[in-house]
């Protein structure tokens, strides 16, 4: 009898020693030894690409507050959030949705740009392999910053993975000066690295980092380099590889933009989504509600540009009849933006944003939510505006700053290979009317492309621009505080070393 | 065969040794045969043993038990479980033969805990019993639908109002989490976490609620545990029982909304533009119908001396009442027990299933363009517009967001579901010893679940997309068990000793795939053919599995009948904890006092029963889910150059010490019995601590960068605090009448008591389109889920603002007049507070039972009093961008001043104590009237017996609420935070009366 309880009580614990309850997670991807090879460190730094063609990104929770933001585009749904709202009429505060929404984005950003550069460390590799590839990554970082410091100025500064949550908890903000010069830092070493030319506008090259140091320098007033920059991107166009698309309608054409040399940085959205990643809804924000063109369903009238865009746009110029749309078809029928409103009443009677509604290309969901769009962040006629302003200020009165406009303007007139006579040709203005022109070429040029805030806050427009006499009446704008954005108020409190917020808020 | 002649000769030898020896203390041979009273059968295994000795015997396989005594005037006590103990004097007989009578105060009755059985009266922990007649009063899909109401402080939600094969949820004792789940282990015929079978094959369920009853399944215990056993064949000829039933469905309850002249004036006074439309549509109307469903049972059950099975084969097969909704199910049940020998006992138990069900879209995570569910937008969609337009296209809204008519969205949208559940467990149980048994299990369970949905080009969903969009999606789940116990029974001193100590092994594995694909050339290829689309989604796999092992052990002792001690202990350890706390040990101790056994009170004839329990002990929620204490990096979709490459972000940092959650309960019982017991009542009160709840550390700041920000830490505390109160009252008990009544009641206060920081955490209910924030509030001191939103203070009426209000900044007459908290003369969002309570303050059960002659008639109310409900549908309505109640016939206008109503305008849809209501309900769950054919018809037609009845389920609800139906449940389940989502109302499939007719036959 006594074998049986032995047989028992063996039989009880010997399936013990069976399991040492260790996990093996084949679908996660573990951190320890992730890195071994260049590849694992590109493979990082599309996990910022693709974190910045997210929602809370260029989505929609950085990109519309930008546009928001500008005498460009103001509020067509008067129903909308009021955290889209507040953008646009200045009364945001600092628990604003939309911000507390991209700030930990473009840190997640910028945390998948430090692992990759502190990856690329670990790897035993030579530099000239792994440098040209880690470049982007600092170009990612550099790009993500100069975002960071024109919204928020002084703000905390990471450059290393976060591997002790502790010392984290109690950074503090460094101030606006220094994160410049960490972003020119970045910018040079990916200058130095970067290779001349990227197969695709997705990848940084050696002249986005160009571009993006001349930008840089322009907005820190530093006119010399920022020219310097840009001339010396100009002067090697064809070593680039780049160059104006000829008719200004392609950069707008989703499912054609991957072959124009035009854009040197882009973030990319292909129709395909997974959750938020890759989710674009730019269309449907800008579009028009009810408009059957493209059968994709209208959009949702949220960002729409204030009837004085429409007034005081030149019609001569072929770039207005691109950038807006003046009609919708409604029920099989052609009507003007007079009589939006009575489609659907969250219209407004205004002409609507067409740059990303024509062509949104496939399209995962209704609206255009989901399009084919690729975002330039930047592209030539920029570089060559830049060059000019910069110019104009170090050295007025120039033909070669005439040179550089005339070149963005000459595209303008090209419509499928129809020339037309407008715009003219600039020469023989003053430094400040230059200064004015090359402004306003902007304004056009890149309409709705995000660039219009950052202007105005560069060169402090904004009590003319939402004066009286303004594209936008703002009564709200105070210049002593909106040129700033509050930094999320739970991120204070979580470390009060980042207080003070910015002033007025 | 040689070898066990042998042997047999061996064993006979010494037998009669043994016998020779003991013949030799001038002993008296005694025989006899134990029966039931009632059936006439003979009793295997009951105990007989000579009183004040340790000398006794058990019955055989017929009932025979033979023992040797050499004491004068003995006695003999004959006990069983679920009998009267019957003590029978020796006197001069030789043959004394036993009629045991079943013990109908139920005090006696057997109860299944963990790991084995006790005698209720035995019991110190907190236990409540289904029995199968309630769990059968009417046809249930999820057996767990049939225990709302039956048992004090278990609560029973439908996850999707009256959906065909909706998720069931049970929560025992409230909320003891935040971030994992408060349902209940489940544990099937011993297989821990298995799904339940059909309603019919269940004989009992036991509901485990306190330390003392769950500790035994440790870190899973927390939520309580429900024990359901099946049927199994009892010895004797053949039972044949067929049951059928017949249930005819349809909604409880339709909103009152605008027609299509009352809806044009609306939206005339909202925009005069507006283009009315020339139909007139009940939506309602159109995708409700009246439902059905069937329900058979066929089974077979018997057994011979050493074999008893059980076998049972059932259909249900349901319309919903939304149109294009059902659910059918096959299933198959088979249990058989083989006493091999005298010692060795096994069993097979195997259960199977197919589930089809046809799903409708209903509590849409959003109702944007083209993603409502059909019943919000049935509510909202314009009653002037018809199905299709003049050109035979599908309609779509003309207010509001762009969404599908309801009728094209339940007809066309194709939503199937197929699962297939298999589980066999086998048991092997072997007496070791006269008091020591065995006891191993190996059980294998598995769920494929297989679901398919296709939305053609015809609907707005798919509009850009060209031909239509589709996916399929899969799920496998497979649990593998074995658990190998020693129990060891036996009389110390004055008292029952039972000892066990066992291990257990568990490992649970789930794979995952999905694929999709749209732009089909036709809109005929379902989702059977997503290769035929043009353009591809992306793919997804996953897999998840988690490993347990466990050693528990279990020491009851009863003294003399009068002092009951209980200690319990589990030790787990589990793969998904992490790494610095791998294993956790959870004990419990109880005692039990029955007083009515005491001198003192042994012969009152007031007080037939009373026991006191008391029990304390720690039990765990395992709360973390597997791999989620590692370091990862998260695989995202990145298209760089519009070409997908592989892409990671750093997700979360390695988190070695977070540990499940443990509660501390204590509870302190009364179970007392009046004259006899008919009437017997239990009280309970509780106290449950739950430390370490896993909370994500909001203060964390968000620069770290990593996409998971919120590393997770045992931060929380909750408490719940109860009263359950069960009573039966037999009031009338003749032979022609009888009338039983069983109440419960039960209240509970749940309390978090501790957050990170004392932080409140905020939390968002509201579908997407609604674009709002927060919704509700954790806070310390307060019940999870608090409403957090403005307080609507009525209608602004132009001028000056009322004292203590104020309105969004730019409000004219008639729009909404909020309180201002802060007093800053704007509404802002430091204007919100909390606004709801969703927690009910108390919940109940009564049902009555009468009997006359061949007729019953059982009267069954549930209820719940003091949620509030927080709705969505009426917020939406009153949003201006959709069709409305008819509230809005009296909106406010420059005329009409003295209303609560705003203005006809387009608002935000922001959260407001405006749509915050009272949830109280009272229900008549339940009223059946049924008829035994008499035992000379029965004979008659050559059945043992026929019973006939007619029910009625839901048939009226007392309540305030003025939506569908005050049991609401908008993403409590399934979603992020469904376990703090409480009281919310957004599209739930409606809830439905029915009236059943049933017929069951026994022969």
């Amino acid at each position: 009898m006594k074998n049986y309880i032995y047989i028992s009580v063996l039989a009880l614990f010997s399936i013990q020693a069976c399991s040492d309850l260790e996990e093996t997670p084949v679908s996660l991807i573990p951190t320890e030894g992730f890195f071994n090879s260049v590849i694992d460190v590109q493979t990082t730094i599309n996990g910022a690409y693709g974190n910045m063609a997210e929602e809370a990104f260029w989505g929609r929770k950085l990109s519309l507050p930008l546009m928001l933001r500008s005498d460009m585009v103001g509020i067509g749904d008067v129903g909308t959030s009021s955290r889209r709202i507040d953008h646009d009429n200045f009364t945001v505060t600092s628990d604003n949705g939309m911000i507390t929404a991209f700030w930990p984005r473009i840190h997640q950003i910028i945390a998948a740009a430090n692992l990759a550069i502190a990856g690329a460390g670990s790897l035993d590799v030579a530099p000239e392999q792994v440098n040209p590839v880690v470049a982007q990554a600092y170009f990612v970082r550099a790009y993500s910053y100069f975002h960071m410091v024109r919204l928020f100025g002084d703000v905390p500064y990471l450059d290393t993975p976060i591997t002790n949550l502790e010392d984290a908890r109690t950074v503090v903000k460094i101030p606006e000066e220094e994160v410049y010069s960490n972003i020119i830092r970045d910018l040079e070493f990916a200058k130095q690295w970067l290779p001349n030319t990227q197969e695709v506008s997705g990848l940084p090259s050696k002249a986005t980092a160009m571009s993006y140091l001349a930008l840089v320098y322009l907005t820190m007033e530093n006119y010399q380099e920022a020219y310097q920059e840009a001339k010396a991107v100009i002067d090697n166009e064809s070593t680039f590889g780049i160059s104006l698309a000829s008719d200004f309608a392609e950069l707008f054409d989703a499912p054609n933009q991957s072959n124009l040399n035009e854009v040197l940085f882009s973030i990319d959205f292909n129709g395909f989504r997974s959750g938020n990643f890759g989710q674009d809804f730019t269309p449907a924000l800008t579009g028009i509600r009810a408009n059957e063109v493209g059968g994709i369903g209208g959009g949702w009238s949220v960002a729409v540009p204030s009837i004085e865009v429409f007034n005081r746009w030149d019609g001569r110029d072929y770039r207005k009849r691109v950038s807006l749309d003046t009609t919708g078809v409604f029920s099989g029928q052609v009507d003007t933006f007079e009589n939006f409103p009575t489609y659907d009443a969250r219209n407004i009677a205004s002409a609507y944003i067409a740059k990303y509604t024509r062509s949104p290309g496939r399209t995962s969901n209704g609206n255009g939510r989901g399009s084919e769009h690729n975002y330039a962040q930047m592209r030539y006629a920029e570089v060559l505006l830049i060059a000019a302003e910069a110019l104009n200020e170090v050295n007025p009165g120039t033909t070669e700053a005439d040179a550089y406009v005339n070149r963005v303007r000459a595209r303008a007139r090209n419509q499928a290979g129809v020339l037309s006579n407008f715009p003219e040709d600039v020469s023989g203005l003053s430094q400040s009317e230059f200064r004015t022109m090359v402004l306003e070429e902007r304004r056009w040029e890149l309409a709705f492309e995000f660039k219009r805030w950052y202007d105005i806050k560069r060169r402090r427009l904004g009590d003319d621009a939402f004066g009286p006499n303004g594209f936008e009446q703002r009564p709200n704008f105070t210049a002593s505080r909106d040129y700033l954005l509050p930094l999320p108020n739970d991120e204070l409190q979580r470390n009060p070393n980042l207080l003070p917020n910015n002033t007025g808020y | 065969m040689k070898k066990t002649k042998k042997l047999k000769r061996i064993f006979l030898l010494l037998f009669t040794f043994c016998s020779v020896l003991l013949s030799n203390a001038q002993q008296k041979a005694i025989q006899g045969i134990v029966t039931d009273q009632d059936s006439g059968e003979s009793l295997p295994g009951v105990n007989v043993i000579v009183k004040g000795t340790s000398i006794g015997a058990s019955t055989d396989f017929e009932g025979g038990y033979s023992l040797n005594i050499s004491q004068e005037n003995a006695v003999l006590v004959f006990s069983y479980l679920g009998y009267i103990t019957k003590e029978i004097p020796v006197g001069a007989n030789t043959t004394i033969n036993a009629v045991l009578v079943e013990d109908v105060a139920a005090l006696d009755q057997v109860v299944v805990v963990g790991y084995g059985a006790r005698k209720k009266s035995d019991i110190t922990g907190s236990v409540s019993s289904v029995k199968s007649e309630e769990i059968n009063a009417f046809p249930v899909l999820d057996a767990q639908q049939a225990l709302q109401g039956r048992a004090a402080g278990v609560a029973v939600q439908s996850n999707n109002g009256g959906e065909p094969g909706t998720p069931i949820s049970v929560t025992i004792r409230g909320n003891t989490s935040i971030g994992a789940s408060s349902a209940a282990l489940v544990v099937v015929d011993g297989f821990v976490g298995a799904s339940y079978p059909q309603a019919s094959d269940i004989a009992s369920v036991e509901i485990l609620k306190d330390a003392s009853a769950t500790a035994i399944y440790g870190s899973r215990g927390a939520n309580g545990v429900i024990l359901v056993t099946t049927k199994k064949g009892k010895k004797g000829k053949m039972t044949v029982e067929f049951n059928t039933s017949y249930s005819l469905q349809s909604t409880s309850n339709r909103l009152d909304l605008l027609d299509a002249n009352e809806f044009n004036r609306y939206q005339t006074a909202i925009n005069p533009s507006y283009q009315a439309g020339t139909a007139s549509t009940d939506w309602q109307d159109l995708i409700y119908r009246s439902g059905q469903v069937a329900n058979h049972q066929l089974s077979f059950s018997g057994g011979s001396d050493n074999v008893n099975y059980y076998i049972s084969g059932n259909y249900f097969d349901q319309e919903g009442v939304v149109i294009n909704s059902g659910f059918e199910r096959f299933s198959f049940l088979s249990n058989v027990d083989a006493q091999i020998n005298d010692k060795l006992k096994i069993g097979f138990n195997v259960f199977g299933g197919r589930d089809n069900k046809d799903g409708v879209s209903t509590q849409a995570d959003s109702g944007g363009r083209g993603s409502g569910d059909v019943i919000s937008i049935a509510y909202r969609f314009a009653p002037d517009l018809g199905v299709t337009d003049a050109n035979g296209q599908n309609t779509f809204n003309s207010v509001g967001d762009d969404i599908d008519n309801p009728f094209a969205v339940a007809t066309e949208r194709v939503d199937e579901t197929k699962t297939d559940r298999y589980r066999a467990n086998f048991y092997g149980e072997y007496d070791v010893l006269k008091h020591l048994t065995f006891k191993t299990t190996f059980g294998f369970s598995s769920r494929n679940e297989n679901r398919g949905i296709f939305a053609p080009s015809t609907l707005l969903t798919t509009a850009g997309a060209q031909g239509g969009i589709a996916s399929i999606s899969s799920l496998n789940n497979t649990s593998v068990l074995n658990e190998n116990y020693l129990t060891y029974k036996n009389k110390i001193g004055e008292g029952d000793f039972t000892a066990l100590l066992g291990y257990s092994y568990q490992k649970d594995r789930t794979e995952r795939f999905s694929a999709g694909s749209q732009g089909f050339v036709t809109n005929n290829v379902s989702f059977f053919n997503l290769g035929s689309g043009s353009v591809r989604s992306i793919p997804r796999s996953n897999l998840s599995e988690f490993e347990i092992q466990s050693q528990f052990a279990r020491i009851n002792y009863d003294y003399d009948n009068k002092y009951l001690l209980t200690l319990t202990g589990r030790r787990d350890g589990a793969s998904n904890f992490s790494e610095n706390n791998k294993y956790a040990f959870f004990p419990s101790g109880a005692l039990g006092w029955k007083v009515s056994n005491e001198a003192f009170l042994e012969d009152s004839d007031v007080i037939s029963n009373l026991k006191l329990r008391y029990s304390y002990g720690l039990t765990g929620n395992p709360s973390i889910a597997p791999f989620q204490s590692l370091a990862n990096f998260q695989p995202i979709y990145s298209a760089v150059g519009d070409q997908p490459v592989n892409a990671v972000l750093p997700n979360q940092l390695a988190n070695p010490d977070l540990k499940w959650e443990t509660s501390y309960q204590s509870n302190f019982g009364l179970d007392l019995g009046f004259i006899n017991n008919r009437i017997s009542l239990s009280l309970d009160v509780y106290n449950i601590r739950t430390e370490d709840l896993i909370l994500g550390d909001s203060s964390v700041p968000e620069y770290i960068g990593f996409l998971n920000n919120e590393s997770l830490r045992n931060v929380g505390e909750i408490t719940n605090k109860g009263v359950e109160i069960s009573l039966t009252t037999r009031n009338i008990a003749n032979t022609d009448f009888s009338w039983t009544t069983d109440f419960n009641w039960s209240r509970n206060r749940n309390k978090i008591t501790k957050l990170i920081n004392g932080q409140d955490i905020f939390l968002s209910s509201a579908p997407g389109h609604f674009l709002q924030g927060e919704t509700h509030v954790l806070r310390e001191g307060e019940a999870v889920g608090q409403f957090f939103g403005y307080e609507y203070r009525g209608v602004y009426q132009g001028g000056a603002l009322p004292e203590g209000t104020a309105t969004f900044e730019g409000a004219e007459a008639g729009d909404e007049l909020f309180e201002d908290l802060d007093g800053s003369g704007d509404i802002t969002t430091a204007d919100r507070r909390i606004i709801g309570d969703p927690n009910q303050d108390w919940t109940f059960g009564l049902n009555n039972t009468f009997r006359y002659k061949d007729f019953d008639l059982g009267v069954f109310f549930q209820g719940g009093i003091g949620g509030d409900i927080f709705s969505y549908t009426f917020l939406e309505l009153a949003s201006g961008g959709s069709n409305a109640t008819t509230e809005v016939l009296n909106a406010w206008t420059a005329n009409n001043t003295n209303t609560n109503v705003p203005s006809a305008k387009v608002r935000e849809r922001r959260i407001s104590s405006r749509f915050v209501y009272d949830g109280s309900y009272v229900r008549l769950k339940n009223i059946a009237l049924g008829y035994n054919l008499p035992e000379r018809l029965t004979s008659k037609l050559g059945v043992d017996q026929l019973r006939l009845a007619l029910s009625g389920q839901n048939l009226f609800t007392i309540t305030d609420y003025p939506g569908a139906d005050p049991e609401v449940s908008y993403r409590s389940s399934g979603s992020q935070n469904s376990n703090v989502n409480q009281g919310f109302d957004y599209g739930n499939y409606p809830n439905i009366e029915s009236v059943t007719f049933s017929v069951n036959l026994r022969f």
